[in-house]
């Protein structure tokens, strides 16, 4: 006899997240029709995580004394900014195994670490290269646009601060 | 926020995205059409009994129509089978109403139930054979509610057939464990019987009753080992084994009629139109055939005696169900499922665990969030039963449980955490009482579990913006450092400080606390004690300092090196190795003080110099633990860490870890109340026993031969060697502290041992001495059981057909060999 199937009744919090399912689709949009693929492949065996929605003060001791509680760390990767070499608020944390990995989604993502919601996604693991933000000015793209103030990453979003700047400025011009 | 970063910048995506998902193809129109059946009973069966503003009888009913009315619909009903079968065994709570959805499904079209039973019995014969007990438990609670609809004695031929099993286990060992499980699923499917709507059953109960009796009140030789409290604590006494409080709980509950008042009955009130529905008058069903093998075997998760503990226990008003009422057994058994089933989505089970009054007689509890002071205010004959207390109270039971909880600790800190975000005014001030009743069973309560506490609140704390009423805990500050609860403060401080820093916790702390944060805690990089020319060998130390920063090599340290042994041994030190490695270590912790990932290279870069240290000698082994823990004195958080690293790069072995506090620091067993020292310590022993329960793995493995057999084994024989080894030195230097025999005890003040303090320390000894006697038992245990399986060595691979002769062993070999090959490089030899 086959073994009785068994599906959730509720969703699982250790998938990928929208994001990466996303980030795939688009790939295949634009590329010929292909086998849909499952969202898993190449995260079966992923045992790392990125982290988002880190302030840019947190330290590396922070993230392992936290992340550590989903088993042994084998590598943290800070996310920097790519020209001041200074942390921009994600990073990325491997584990030895693939189960806890998915625990750390389970269990971590979503709660607070310095007082911030974090984010976790699972990730194919780090290269050289994706430590550093990808926005214009060298962080994370998001704190590019941002028009809310977070004093935990660097105020106003720095495309948002400039632009705001500047229509400051013409303002102050036209005023006069 | 991630949504809205997507629609700011993802206009062509975001738009285009809609039309390419297939669920979104022509909404408008789609509105337009009705929800089709097959959807609206998933809805119905999904959420069922969710809600206190609806009836889950009428749910029941009206599932139970669309499902048989369109019988022929196969979608329809073969989505119904599943979702009620999932349900069961994913959301237990839900089980009295899937069974009214049945039984009412019965009174229309039987032939419907009959389907039902049949894929009911096909998982049952699943789980039974793959001993997965839980499931098998409430696939039993199903039937067992329905066992009005079947022949002749229906749930019970099962459960006879279960006891007679457990019968066999037990008289071939009285060890064994399973058999005691097997019990516990007869007693936790009898109330569920009694309470559904069969009736002349009693006899058939009190016969069961009387059988299991002689199982289930004999204490079991394990259940000690899992006790929260110390045997020498008179609490550990009022702590009951599950099983035997439910075999007592079930007798007193048969002279009282099974009144059973907490277990809901949807099944007396379904109502079609204002018609009562009597659904025990259905077509009768065969009860389904399932086959226990005999002997039945155990599945992968492990067995261990279980005892009921409640930290609402001592209140001066009942704010849980006492241990006396059957109550108690029957929630929390359900709680417990449920919290641990689900643990892939925390959100899911919080928000069960607060609408737990949906699930069961409603009742039988005061209102959601009532307020304990306002609980004496109610009449006297009126519940006093707090939904939050119950729900947080069987969180704690699984974070307490012992010898570990079936998920990652982190996981029901989540669980609390939820609960805590979903209705903070109803769980924060349970929480509270809880804390308290854990802060003041410090003195008495298992050491491992202390720690689990201690973790808890501070992760807890850190989530809540650190806020916490330390007022009240002000007067302990006058107890020696210490006393458990001095040593609580002051490992939680510590602990609220790694996941925050020193400044952030200082403002969260009333003013006798702010002593507590020493100012050498606000640094973010401790100084270099070399920078001092007082410091022996302070130009050096400084020079080898430069050296490493600016990455030189080794040949450019050995010199500098070379010169503080050759000034050491001009002084006469015993062993100029240890200033020469305490200088280099140091330097490496200064270098690297930046972050670990700056200590890691540091250390990486200088590998070769400090693998050559422990091979000369386990005084200058210990030395580098020194002069980690040394400089990060005041965040030894960030010390353990490196020393894990270290151990890591086998550049120290789990032995001079336990060498290093327990023989070299012991301080006459005042290390004992550190908790960053238990949290090495076990981290340490958590390592090797980890490593060995991986050997075991790759030596049990199937289709594993010779000569990879024999390799596997020496292994399994000459690490295990190594581990006892391990637990013997914890034994040996502990027992003499818990015994009082230890010399440095003895010659503190005035050499009585009688000052207060020493009573202290021998009573920190043997809460050690328990937590690692009980390790040792537990790995040891594990080894033995799961070895009983393991092909012999000496057993050759069979003459393999001609093609597959190079994939299958070879493969399934692969990664065990892989981890093992390195074993002798772990260094883990060097334990002997």
């Amino acid at each position: 006899m086959s073994i009785p199937e068994r599906r959730n009744t509720v969703e699982r919090l250790d998938r990928p997240s929208a994001y990466y399912v996303g980030k795939n689709k688009k790939r295949r949009y634009n590329e010929e029709p292909e086998e849909p693929k499952d969202p898993m492949e190449g995260l079966r065996d992923a045992t790392t995580l990125y982290v988002g929605n880190l302030s840019f003060y947190t330290t590396e001791e922070q993230i392992h004394e936290l992340f550590s509680k989903c088993g042994e760390v084998k590598r943290l990767v800070m996310g920097l900014d790519r020209y001041n070499k200074t942390p921009c608020g994600f990073c990325f944390v491997e584990y030895y195994t693939h189960q806890d990995a998915l625990d750390c989604l389970k269990y971590v993502g979503g709660t607070k670490l310095d007082e911030r919601i974090i984010r976790t996604d699972l990730d194919t693991g780090f290269e050289e290269g994706r430590q550093y933000g990808r926005g214009k000015s060298g962080g994370q793209v998001r704190d590019e646009y941002r028009e809310e103030y977070d004093p935990g990453r660097g105020g106003y979003g720095r495309a948002y601060a400039d632009d705001q700047r500047r229509r400051e400025e013409e303002e102050y011009g036209a005023g006069r | 926020m991630a949504d809205h970063d997507r629609r700011n910048h993802g206009h062509r995506g975001g738009r285009k995205r809609r039309y390419r998902e297939d669920d979104d193809y022509d909404r408008r129109q789609r509105r337009r059409y009705e929800e089709p059946l097959v959807v609206k009973v998933r809805r119905q069966l999904l959420t069922i009994a969710e809600s206190a503003a609806r009836r889950a009888e009428d749910d029941a009913l009206s599932i139970a129509k669309s499902v048989s009315e369109n019988y022929e619909d196969e979608e329809l009903r073969d989505n119904f089978i599943d979702i009620s079968l999932d349900l069961i065994l994913e959301q237990p709570m839900k089980i009295p109403f899937i069974a009214t959805t049945v039984l009412t499904a019965n009174t229309i079209k039987s032939e419907l139930v009959a389907d039902v039973l049949k894929r009911t019995a096909e998982r049952l014969h699943h789980n039974v054979n793959a001993g997965a007990w839980r499931e098998v438990k409430l696939l039993l609670r199903f039937l067992g509610c329905l066992q009005c609809i079947f022949e002749g004695d229906g749930v019970f031929t099962i459960l006879e057939e279960l006891f007679s099993r457990a019968v066999d286990l037990q008289t071939a060992s009285s060890e064994d464990l399973i058999g005691l499980e097997l019990v516990k699923i007869i007693l936790y499917t009898i109330p569920y019987v009694m309470a559904s709507p069969a009736t002349g059953f009693e006899s058939h109960a009190l016969g069961l009753l009387e059988k299991t009796d002689i199982i289930a009140s004999t204490p079991h030789t394990l259940v000690d080992l899992v006790n929260p409290f110390g045997p020498e604590s008179d609490k550990s006494a009022s702590i009951p084994s599950v099983i035997s409080l439910l075999q007592s709980q079930l007798q007193a509950e048969s002279t009282r009629g099974w009144e059973l008042t907490c277990l809901p009955r949807p099944w007396n009130n379904v109502r079609d139109g204002d018609e009562p529905k009597r659904l025990e008058d259905g077509p009768k069903h065969p009860f389904p055939e399932v086959t226990v093998p005999n002997p039945v075997r155990n599945g992968s998760r492990a067995i261990f005696p279980e005892v009921y503990l409640s930290v609402y226990g001592d209140q001066d008003i009942e704010t849980v169900p006492p241990t006396s009422n059957i109550t108690s057994s029957l929630l929390r058994d359900a709680l417990v499922d449920t919290i641990n089933i689900m643990d892939f989505n925390r959100i899911a089970t919080a928000k069960f665990l607060i609408d737990l009054d949906c699930y069961f007689t409603p009742n039988i509890f005061v209102k959601r969030a009532t307020p304990f002071d306002k609980l004496r205010d109610l009449p006297g004959d009126r519940p006093t039963w707090k939904p939050e207390d119950v729900a947080v109270d069987a969180v704690f039971s699984q974070l307490f449980q012992l010898p570990s909880p079936e998920h990652k600790l982190v996981y029901y800190h989540s669980v609390l955490t939820e609960c805590c975000k979903i209705a903070p005014a109803a769980i924060a001030p349970s929480l509270g009482r809880a804390i308290r009743f854990l802060y003041r069973s410090l003195d008495s309560i298992d050491l491992d579990l202390s720690h689990r506490f201690l973790d808890w609140f501070t992760h807890h704390l850190s989530n809540f913006g650190f806020t916490w009423k330390w007022s009240e805990w002000v007067d302990d500050l006058e107890l020696p450092l210490v006393h458990p609860r001095m040593a609580f403060i002051t490992g939680a401080l510590d602990k609220e400080i790694r996941l925050s820093f020193a400044q952030r916790i200082r403002g969260t702390l009333p003013d006798p606390y702010q002593e507590l944060i020493s100012e050498g805690k606000e640094k973010d990089t401790p100084d270099f004690k070399y920078s001092l020319d007082t410091t022996p060998y302070a130009n050096e130390g400084r020079e080898i300092m430069q050296l490493i920063r600016r990455k030189a090599a080794d040949e450019e340290i050995l010199p500098l090196i070379t010169a503080i042994e050759e000034q050491a041994t001009s002084l006469g030190v015993e062993s100029p190795i240890l200033p020469s490695t305490d200088a280099f270590v140091t330097a490496i912790c200064f270098v690297g003080s930046k972050s670990l990932s700056h200590v890691l290279s540091c250390i990486e870069r200088n590998k070769d110099r400090l693998l050559a240290i422990g091979p000369k000698s386990p005084a200058a082994r210990r030395q580098i633990i020194t002069s980690v823990m040394e400089y990060w004195v005041d965040q030894p958080g960030i010390g353990i860490n490196i020393i894990d690293k270290l151990l890591n790069y086998t550049i120290i072995t789990p032995l001079s870890v336990i060498e290093w506090a327990l023989v070299d620091k012991l301080e006459a067993g005042a290390i004992l109340a550190k908790t960053h020292v238990f949290e090495m310590i076990s981290a340490t022993v958590g390592k090797v026993t980890n490593r060995l329960r991986q050997i075991v793995a790759a030596r049990t493995q199937s289709g594993l031969y010779e000569p990879q057999l024999s390799v596997l084994d020496e292994t399994l024989t000459r690490e295990k060697k190594d581990m006892h080894s391990l637990f013997q030195v914890i034994e040996d230097s502990v027992v003499s502290v818990a015994g009082g025999s230890n010399d440095q005890l003895m010659e503190r003040g005035d050499g009585s041992g009688d000052l207060p303090e020493d009573e202290i320390i021998r009573q920190w000894g043997k809460r050690w001495l328990r937590v690692f006697r009980r390790k040792a038992a537990v790995e040891e245990a594990y080894i033995t059981d799961t070895m009983a399986n393991a092909t012999p060595v000496g057993t050759n691979a069979p003459t393999p057909p001609a093609l597959v002769e190079e994939s299958a062993p070879a493969d399934a070999f692969g990664d065990g060999d892989l981890d093992v090959a390195d074993a002798d490089a772990d260094g883990a030899a060097d334990i002997l």
